[in-house]
């Protein structure tokens, strides 16, 4: 045990003294989370770049204006007055989504004929296009609802009487969770835990390479120390940085960044101990078996993305082939993503993630396990090697 | 001359050659971009939204309940998967995620329509996810309509209207929405090409990392340094041969994403291809000014990963630029990344014309300049290291 | 450094074929190394000496033979690691830490008790140097803390390669000293050398050729190589005239 300590303060003192190291472990994850924070700041998006093509010019077409108009979804552009104009700008940009009034628009709406309005949107960007499509549809509900209120009290009824026509049933529809649909919420804890599940994985990787490129591997391998004194000494510092750091952005995401976290702290602390652990057992046994530390930062960085992607984190899961399901299942992040969900943004209680957490522990024993199997002892490995790129690569005779 | 295009050869060539022997390099452009498309492809592969998991709980069970659990049955996009009895059934099942959209009609619905009473229906959608979220507020949002207005007739019809007014009174416009560019709001339009170009942008920007430092971190480069070779004959070859990589890489990723996938391709292809060699050459560049100061080729491959990682998501690909910061915003304009992941959509999606493209390949031409110049200060100010 | 021993076998390596990547190194070798004694290996840059350490030491797997320290098999128990001191022929120590933290870090490795490091500081002299960067450190010095640190766990067993090549003469003698108090307490110690000038210092001279081992004298050894050496000049100056 005290052994295992002593392992694990050299490997602090390691990682002090690598520049890019500490950067990685200690500096890394807050910047990511601070620069992706203030990407998805401004949580939902409003402000829709937004044309209004009034063909009409009529009180009822200057209705509906004045319901887009009003609130902050939608930014009129007040350039854009023909359907050419609309057309052009919606191709270059400038805005995202518009509205076409009739000409006829009044005229049939007096002659009590149904009349139509176009909504545009550009769905070529879909966080753009589902988000117009949601004004759009609620503008004109509104707009709806206003004129059916203004026409029943036209034909002579009194306002408490036209309300209680309109609102014979009455839908009220209730977003549980996530009630302002704000971004925040949906993205950003998903998008701290791949940052920490990444430089967790970086930082714990480079461990052993460290030693074998600096030939200092040798001596753990002609030492007594048992394998676990190996293991556990040098995981630990990571372990804990990586917990630390787990609190640290989850702290910044709910203070700064206004992530709603409920739920109770003692699982989200759990997960984040589960989630931490089979993150670092992971990485000690790819550190192990990685050919040098250039390659392991080449593929794990390459990987962010993908495993963001296909965990079903944001594409409903069971849209999503088995196949790439089972594969997503192979990293801490999807089990964890999921469970963080449930605990903080739904105020789930421990049999909900019970699954979730069986499925870190058996990732962690798995961890542990593929750890020990590395031998004390190892191939042979020539003096001098050919050098390409100045990388630590050797290339195979081709 | 003829001694110096024979010197460009034959440093082009080696370029390839070191290219291949460095097996990890290898993979990563030859593997990886196409199995990301793999995956992507197959992620995204219902491609739209549609039948969103619906549970509906009628409390009533009289007729007119069943009319509103009828409508919604028949709603667009609402895919009615579940019965239930009480309103804690469905709370459990929208809490366990089986169902996205909850409907309650409350006891005695019909008895109170019946008396003229103003009855509510429960909507509930589940806002965890907002992909899913956005989209059943809209199907919702339509059936409510419905919903709302067959009740309303169904008054006035009582107070003696016609059938077509009561209908005018209370839908008076109908709505019709187009989405542009993309008519079925697929999804997979929306991502997978970005999702692709971004792991192949990424592969590309770790070969560029090799460009100075690739050369320099070697042993055999106090032979290069003290032979009287033109250095700049062997870096613009080595960047000739980098160049042709991607283009070729991404010829293939293209073929596979607009033949085999069927992904929108709107514009003419040798325009795509111009637009993206101009992006090349500015990633290129990138990668080229941060390998001319690096320690090694490690820390250059993590320098630029620290860059194209993020930058993809500060493109405003998967988060409009327009809603981000005003600062960050006028920051990350000027990364290559932005200018390609907002172009390619424009030229693919819309086919956008020159002018508007020409704003990108100014940047481009603007930041692989500025970018050359300094790795060439870097790399006289430097000193290399001969061992 | 004479010394007969009481001819125990302390390591005993039988048959061993050792491959580095498709080069087949040593091709069936057999050797003892005998307690109290010092018996150097050997061999020209590149003919195996180093890998036949490795081996011998347990950290290379090898492709066949057999391996056997004090009358164990050394693929099945790991014991004779705690009585196994090495000091490697490229430089292996922490880079990043100082001298005295490599001591440390040593002492940990090898769970050897936090007084052995007076010790060896004291024996090889290294006062001075405890807070230096090991980079800054010359190349005598660096052997020092490279065999201060090998010596940490009292060894019983000592693999040494190429310590004193070319370093200072001041370093020299204090290695060669630390040496021979280490064997005259019934110690054994297997090093690697590629040159004659320290030969009389060693029992036995293991010479590696060809991927295997012929067993000299010091005196047998010397006069071999004067005469491998011979023929080099006269051949050149010949030619010369």
């Amino acid at each position: 045990m005290r052994t295992m300590l002593n392992i694990a303060n050299y490997e602090v003192r390691h990682i002090l003294k690598d520049r890019v190291a500490f950067a990685i472990v200690f500096l890394a994850p807050l910047f990511y989370a601070f620069l992706m924070g203030s990407v998805y700041f401004s949580a939902a998006i409003n402000d829709v770049p937004f044309a209004l093509v009034d063909l009409d010019h009529s009180l009822a077409s200057r209705e509906v204006v004045n319901v887009f108009s009003s609130g902050q979804h939608f930014k009129i552009n007040p350039e854009i007055d023909s359907y050419e104009k609309m057309e052009t700008a919606m191709r270059e940009g400038i805005i995202r989504g518009g509205i076409v009034i009739p000409e006829d628009f009044s005229q049939k709406l007096s002659q009590k004929q149904g009349t139509e309005v176009l909504a545009v949107y550009d769905a070529s960007n879909l966080l753009w296009g589902y988000n117009v499509r949601k004004f759009a549809y609620e503008g004109m509900d509104e707009f709806n609802r206003r004129y059916a209120a203004a026409y029943l009290q036209s034909m002579g009824m009194h306002p408490t009487q036209s309300d209680e026509v309109l609102n014979m049933v009455r839908c009220s529809i209730m977003t549980w969770y996530n009630p302002t649909y704000s971004y925040i919420n949906f993205l950003y804890a998903g998008v701290i835990f791949i940052i920490l599940h990444q430089l967790g994985l970086l930082g714990i990787t480079l461990t052993i390479p460290r030693e074998k490129e600096g030939n200092t591997w040798i001596h753990y391998l002609a030492s007594p120390l048992e394998r676990w004194q190996i293991i556990f000494g040098k995981s630990l510092p990571y372990i804990i940085a990586g917990f630390f750091n787990y609190a640290l952005l989850l702290w910044f995401a709910h203070q700064f960044i206004l992530l709603k976290i409920e739920g109770s702290i003692l699982l989200i602390l759990l997960l984040g101990f589960l989630y931490t652990c089979a993150i670092m057992f992971l990485g000690f046994f790819i550190s192990l078996y990685a050919e040098n530390s250039l390659q392991i930062s080449r593929y794990l960085i390459l990987l962010s993305i993908p495993i963001f992607m296909i965990s079903g984190y944001t594409w409903p899961r069971y849209r999503i082939p088995g196949v790439i399901i089972a594969i997503s299942e192979l990293t801490p992040f999807t089990w964890m993503a999921e469970a963080f969900r449930k605990v903080t943004i739904k105020n789930l209680g421990f049999p909900d993630i019970a699954f979730n957490v069986l499925g870190l522990i058996i990732m962690i024993i798995i961890g542990i396990g593929l750890s020990f199997t590395f031998r004390k002892d190892r191939e042979p490995v020539a003096g001098d090697k050919i050098r390409v790129n100045g990388g630590l690569e050797y290339p195979r005779r081709v | 001359m003829n001694r110096m295009l024979r010197l460009f050869y034959a440093f082009f060539r080696r370029e390839f050659t070191y290219i291949w022997r460095d097996r990890g390099l290898r993979v990563v452009l030859l593997v990886m971009p196409l199995l990301s498309l793999l995956l992507f492809g197959l992620t995204y592969r219902t491609q739209v939204l549609t039948d969103i998991p619906t549970a509906i709980a009628d409390l009533d069970h009289s007729a007119q309940s069943r009319a509103v659990a009828s409508d919604i049955k028949q709603a667009e996009n609402l895919d009615v998967v579940a019965y239930y009895n009480s309103y804690e059934e469905i709370k459990r099942a929208i809490e366990k995620g089986e169902v996205v959209v909850g409907v309650v009609i409350p006891e005695k619905f019909g008895q109170q329509q019946e008396l003229r009473r103003p009855t509510r229906v429960a909507m509930i959608i589940d806002g965890s996810n907002m992909v899913y979220a956005i989209n059943s507020s809209v199907a919702v949002l339509q059936v409510v309509r419905t919903i709302e207005v067959k009740s309303g007739v169904k008054v006035l019809l009582a107070q003696g209207e016609h059938m077509q007014d009561a209908k005018n009174a209370l839908m008076a416009v109908n709505f019709v929405d187009e989405p542009w560019f993309n008519p079925t709001i697929n999804y997979a339009f929306f991502l997978v090409l970005g999702l692709v170009l971004n792991i192949w942008q990424q592969c590309c920007t770790l070969l560029s990392a090799m460009t100075i430092i690739g050369e320099t971190g070697t042993r055999s480069w106090v032979h290069l340094k003290s032979s009287s070779i033109p250095l700049f004959i062997v870096f613009l070859a080595k960047i000739l041969a980098h160049l042709v990589i991607f283009m070729a890489t991404v010829a293939v990723l293209y073929g596979l994403c607009f033949e085999v996938l069927h992904l929108p391709l709107r514009c003419d292809f040798g325009k795509l291809m111009l637009f993206t060699l101009g992006f090349a050459v500015a990633m290129h560049s990138l990668g080229t000014l941060i390998s001319s100061f690096a320690r090694n080729s490690a820390d250059a491959s993590r320098i630029v990963m620290a860059i194209a990682v993020p930058a993809f998501v500060l493109s405003g690909f998967t988060w409009p630029l327009e809603a981000m910061p005003q600062v960050l915003a006028q920051v990350v304009k000027w990364l290559p990344q932005t200018g390609f992941f907002q172009g390619v959509i424009f030229l693919t999606m819309k086919d956008a014309s020159w002018t508007y493209m020409s704003q990108y390949y100014f940047q481009f031409l603007l930041f692989a300049l500025i970018a050359y110049a300094l790795s060439m200060v870097f790399f006289r100010l430097i000193p290399q290291n001969t061992r | 450094m004479k010394n007969t021993g009481d001819k125990g076998v302390v390591i005993s390596i039988r048959g061993l074929v050792q491959k580095v990547g498709k080069r087949t190194v040593l091709n069936g070798v057999d050797l003892d190394l005998y307690r109290g004694e010092c018996l150097g290996v050997f061999g020209l840059r590149g003919t195996g000496k180093t890998t036949l350490l490795h081996a011998a030491l347990g950290v290379d797997r090898i492709k066949s033979g057999n391996i056997e320290i004090w009358g164990q098999n050394i693929a099945k128990s790991q014991a004779y690691k705690k009585k196994l001191g090495l000091v490697t022929q490229q430089p292996s120590l922490f880079a990043d830490l100082n001298v005295a933290e490599n001591l440390d870090l040593f002492r940990v490795i090898k769970k050897a008790p936090f007084e052995r490091l007076e010790d060896v500081i004291q024996r090889l002299q290294l006062e001075d140097y405890l807070h230096e960067a090991l980079p800054s450190l010359q190349v005598g010095v660096y052997q020092r803390v490279a065999l201060a640190c090998a010596l940490l766990n009292r060894p019983e067993i000592l693999i040494i390669d190429e310590i004193i090549r070319d370093i200072d003469l001041e370093s020299r003698s204090i290695i060669l000293q630390v040496l021979e108090a280490y064997l005259e307490e019934g110690n054994s110690c297997l090093c690697g050398f590629s040159n004659m000038e320290h030969v009389h210092y060693l029992d036995r001279v293991a010479w590696l050729d060809d991927g295997s081992i012929h067993i000299y004298s010091p005196d047998e050894a010397e006069n071999l190589w004067r005469e491998l050496n011979a023929v080099i000049p006269k051949k050149r100056g010949e030619q010369d005239a």
